[in-house]
């Protein structure tokens, strides 16, 4: 019996390709997507999850009354680990602060992340090296591994592991280390790097206001960590007493507290971060699991739209004694083998659009990796969606009645038209939405990419320099001035300058105090013509000068934010207190977007002079347009004499690219939207071309009868037209709330954003109802050209 | 071997209920072939479908040798159905994308008839309806005449008791017609019961006994003598 069923269900696939193929390649296409959102939902929240102590490790936080940090004074971990049985074990890391280039012979490696890395943290991260973690000797030792794809660019012919003497910074420098063998880098954890420079203790010594570790416990299995982040508060809290150099008041360490943040919660929502990757995220799957819920919607639809050509072969069965199950069952497997054949082409698909998928995202996701579960997950989602999209079809199929099917009087219950319009509906409900969040999303980023930002990226070149050019000179930095003056004699060169942070990047932040009031603000530590080379505008007052001694003192310049923040009214001449310091500020500068337009600008303070800041060394300099090439060739070839400190390697970024790195996560989603939104209103055309095509074949007597009573070829289109026009109406009406919340929503993450358009409502509206006329028409032509005679006499 | 007894059938609407049997009686005995008439709307159909278990009437009794049918459930009805009875209809009703052999073989799969017996089955009633030459075709292949022998013979391949034939010459011009009926007549001949619904007073005239029916009422019988004296 089967191999018959087996025949009917082929013959009637093939009878009916056309439908057949928009049935399974729609839900092909909607399974491709899916499959991808799947294998980046189980990447995206399986980050360092190989790691055999996963869950019992902590990240430990600090909440200061403004912010959250995972920035901690180093001797913190050794205070947790003595105090609290429950933690097994404490280690801390820290970022290398700038590039390093390393040489050895004629090869030259620039990395950019060398962890700095404790024992017990590499031991609880599992940050091994090739040949294994050996514990460094004494305090002082290092042991430094590169990552497999470094080795290979300073050694590109080593076979063994062995250790290899290197050159550091320019090769006048005289300074060499060891580097004692390779480390793979996983792309797939929270801890990527060039290489890793292992400790026995690091920052042993470092006061309570040096906060610059994130400590790593790992606790011991059903510990209560709610608890144990109470006691280590309590501790955090009694050290900052003991410590010398925090000099806070019991009233400002009560307001200090501290959290514990598990290792699974950093890759996407760290506590001490934002958590849009996470959204986004969600927001993705969310997507995914609507196309496909669309692409069951149709193929139910479209096989109740086909109930009425398999009706016969069920009256005939049900007389020649089917029993109703089995009739349930024969379709269900037809569905099921459909369902196969739309997972084998949606695999096809998805291996097709990987590439693309991986660029967009910067992952590197494959269907073959196992790790993916995609193995057993492919099957559930079989049995899954045959379920879903096949129950209904074939109870509707198995339950007609013999006695009637078989006379031709074959009709589906109005309760199925109901259910079959309100399908119809949901379905061009999510694909209005799509194209309505597709349109705010594009109007949102075309905003972002025209509006005035208050300062100018373009022709701005970001030199990336070792030396630090603080003055007065601190920890072997030198003058910046002189460097400028040889920087400035090159031709093209507009101006020079060079600061502690560019915008783009995260800012300093440090405690003012101004207009009695005290609090937490960001500072840039900048030299002369740091705003000419931005572009940034005045707001009153001036910019730093050489013409002004004071400046390298005690000049500061602030931004709006900072004015409003501590309420100062006629700012010019006022005092602002920190670092032991009584700056005067010299000018107001109108607020810049550095950090794009998620966030608000933050209250920002301009330095010359910092004893509390940070080193000097970011260079930016303004090219004139033409000649941006020659300066870039002539600074390369002279960069060894501009900046002898630096070596002979010029490294440089453009500004522009830089700063449109904060734009990657919006465009990412808007390429999502888009590709949502055309395959929702795809897939739900596909489904409105067949509903059209099966709902006119119904019709084919009164459209004959109508004709020949006198109805012009466009009354009938209209009479066609109207039921699938008021349904696209509904669906946009029901929409538009949903739309409105949702893209309303995502706007208010922005600080800066467009005013809530009504135009895009109004657009998808009319775009949707004329998408539905054309198909809809498409259909009905057909059977309105069709001779009446001819539908009569079938009757 | 029938016994209807008081058979009522009411067909509900929204708004109309129609009145299609009105208290039947009905006997018909094994071997007999029995042809019902009567105009547009009469029940006659509704009788039929009744009689083959496609349909249940509101009340009253059908025994179909001494076993009471009416109180089967649908399990039970679909399970007496296909051992005990056959079906003819006006359209053919062909499974379209079923080959003959394979819509003749159809009956036997749901009796559960192993395949070399049904194999041997199919090919002897093939061949006694004339038309092996035409065994892998589909039905859109082959003229009306042609698709109706294939009805009666996937009616006739599992050797039911009875034959139920809805107007089984209402699409067929009169030589397919009479051959049609030709067949019928043969199948009784070899002992099967017969019951055939239709309009045609010389098709009725193949048969032993002609019941008229009107408005869900038996209102005449008549035995057709010239039928049974050619079969003495």
């Amino acid at each position: 019996m089967f191999k018959l069923n087996l025949k009917i269900a082929l013959r009637n696939l093939w009878r009916n390709k056309g439908i057949a193929a928009i049935n399974i390649g729609g839900l092909a296409i909607a399974l491709a997507a899916f499959i991808l959102v799947t294998l980046y939902f189980t990447y995206e929240t399986s980050f360092d999850k190989e790691n055999p102590n996963y869950e019992n490790i902590y990240v430990v936080g600090i909440t200061y009354p403004e912010f959250k940090t995972n920035y901690v004074a180093a001797p913190f971990a050794e205070a947790i680990r003595q105090n609290f049985p429950e933690v097994v074990s404490a280690g801390v890391i820290k970022d290398s602060a700038f590039e390093l280039t390393i040489k050895k012979g004629k090869n030259t490696l620039f990395t950019k992340k060398i962890l700095q890395v404790s024992y017990d943290a590499a031991k609880i991260l599992n940050i091994q090296p090739a040949n294994g973690l050996i514990k460094p000797a004494g305090e002082t030792e290092r042991l430094t591994y590169l990552s497999t794809e470094s080795m290979k660019t300073l050694f590109p012919n080593k076979q063994d592991d062995e250790p290899e003497m290197v050159g550091f910074g320019a090769s006048t420098s005289g300074i060499s280390g060891v580097i004692n063998g390779s480390i793979k880098n996983n792309l797939h954890s929270n801890f990527t790097f060039d290489g890793v420079s292992i400790g026995n203790e690091l920052g042993k010594n470092d006061h309570y206001n040096m906060n610059d570790y994130t400590i790593y416990l790992q606790v011991k299995p059903a510990t209560d960590v709610e608890n144990l982040e109470q006691k280590i508060t309590g501790l955090y809290r009694t050290e900052l007493l003991k410590d010398k150099s925090e000099e806070k008041s019991i009233k400002e360490i009560k307001g200090i507290s501290t959290f514990l943040d598990p290792l699974a919660n950093q890759h996407l929502k760290p506590k001490a971060g934002n958590d849009a990757p996470y959204k986004i995220l969600i927001a993705i799957s969310v997507l995914g699991v609507l196309i496909l819920v669309i692409a069951c919607i149709n193929f139910t639809n479209l096989s109740i739209a086909q109930a009425g050509k398999r009706a016969k072969e069920v009256g005939i069965k049900k007389v020649m004694g089917a029993y109703r199950f089995q009739l349930t069952k024969q379709f269900l497997v037809e569905i099921l083998m459909q369902c196969l054949v739309a997972i084998i082409l949606a695999l096809i698909i998805a291996e097709l659009a990987l590439p693309r998928f991986n660029s967009l995202f910067q992952v590197h996701l494959s269907i073959w990796d196992t790790a993916n579960g995609l193995f057993w997950k492919i099957p559930l989602i079989l049995v899954l969606i045959t379920f879903c999209a096949g129950i209904y079809p074939a109870i509707v199929l198995s339950g007609f009645k013999p006695s009637l099917v078989l006379k031709g009087n074959f009709s589906t219950s109005k309760q199925s038209y109901w259910l079959r319009n309100a399908l119809l509906v949901f379905q061009f409900s999510m694909a209005v939405i799509f194209i309505i969040g597709l349109f705010i999303i594009n109007s949102q980023l075309k905003y972002m990419r025209s509006e005035d930002l208050g300062f100018n990226v373009n022709q701005v070149v970001y030199v990336k320099n070792l030396t630090m050019f603080n003055n007065p000179a601190k920890f072997g930095s030198i003058d910046f001035e002189p460097v400028r003056q040889k920087m400035l004699k090159v031709p093209g060169i507009k101006s020079a300058t060079v600061a502690t942070f560019i915008p783009g990047g995260q800012n300093g932040i440090n405690s003012y105090a101004a207009n009695g009031i005290k609090a937490n603000i960001d500072f840039v530590n900048v030299e002369f013509d740091y705003f000419e080379t931005l572009d940034i505008k005045l707001k009153e007052g001036r910019f730093f000068s050489n013409k002004f001694k004071t400046d390298t003192i005690n000049s500061a310049i602030v931004n709006e934010s900072a004015v409003a923040k501590y309420g100062i009214k006629n700012p010019i001449g006022k005092i602002i207190r920190g670092c032991d310091i009584d700056y005067k500020i010299v000018g107001v500068i109108k607020d810049f977007k550095t950090q794009g337009f998620e966030n608000a600008i933050q209250p920002t303070i301009y330095t010359i002079k910092d004893p509390c800041g940070s080193f000097k060394t970011e260079i930016l300099l303004k090219i004139e347009q033409n000649k941006m090439a020659d300066v870039l060739a002539t600074l390369k070839a002279q960069w060894p004499e501009i900046n002898k400190l630096d070596g002979e390697d010029f490294r440089y970024v453009f500004l522009d690219e830089l700063y449109g790195k904060l734009f990657k996560k919006q465009e990412q989603l808007e390429s999502v939207f888009f590709t949502a939104a055309v395959l929702t209103i795809f897939i739900a055309l596909l489904g409105l071309y067949a509903f059209a095509k099966y709902i006119t074949n119904g019709r084919l007597k009164e459209i004959a009868v109508r004709k020949i009573l006198g109805a012009t070829d466009v009354q009938l289109l209209k009479l066609i037209n109207s039921s699938f026009f008021y349904l696209v109406v509904v669906a946009n009406i029901v929409s538009w709330p949903i739309a409105y919340v949702v893209t309303n929503m995502w706007l208010k993450t922005f600080a800066y954003r467009i005013d809530f358009p009504v135009l895009p409502f109004v657009t998808t509206t009319l775009i949707t109802i004329l998408l539905t006329i054309i198909t809809v028409s498409i259909q009905a032509k057909k059977a309105v050209n069709a001779n009446p005679v001819d539908a009569l006499k079938y009757e | 071997m029938i016994k209807i007894e008081n058979l009522e059938k009411v067909y509900k609407t929204e708004e109309v209920e129609t009145t299609a049997l009105n208290g039947i009686n009905l006997h018909v005995a094994a071997g007999e072939f029995v042809s019902i008439m009567g105009p547009s709307g009469c029940g006659k159909s509704t009788l039929l479908n009744v009689m083959g278990l496609l349909d249940k009437p509101e009340s009253g009794s059908y025994k179909f040798i001494d076993t009471e049918l009416l109180t089967l459930n649908d399990r039970e009805r679909s399970n007496f159905r296909k051992r005990n009875m056959g079906f003819v209809f006006q359209n053919f009703n062909l499974i379209d994308e079923l080959t003959v052999f394979e819509n003749i073989e159809l009956p036997l799969i749901y009796n559960k008839v192993p395949a070399g017996e049904r194999k041997k089955l199919v090919n002897e009633i093939i061949e006694r309806m004339n038309i092996v030459n035409r065994s892998g075709h589909f039905p859109q292949q082959l003229s009306g005449g042609q698709q109706q022998r294939v009805a009666v013979a996937r009616a006739l391949v599992t050797k039911p008791k009875l034959v139920l034939a809805d107007e089984p010459t209402g699409n067929l011009d009169s030589s397919h017609g009479n051959e049609v009926m030709e067949l019928l007549c043969e199948l009784n001949e070899t002992g099967t019961t017969i019951v055939m619904v239709t309009h045609s007073s010389h098709d009725a005239s193949f048969s032993n006994r002609i019941i008229n029916l009107k408005d869900g009422h038996v209102i005449s019988e008549k035995i057709n003598k010239s039928r049974n004296e050619e079969l003495i």
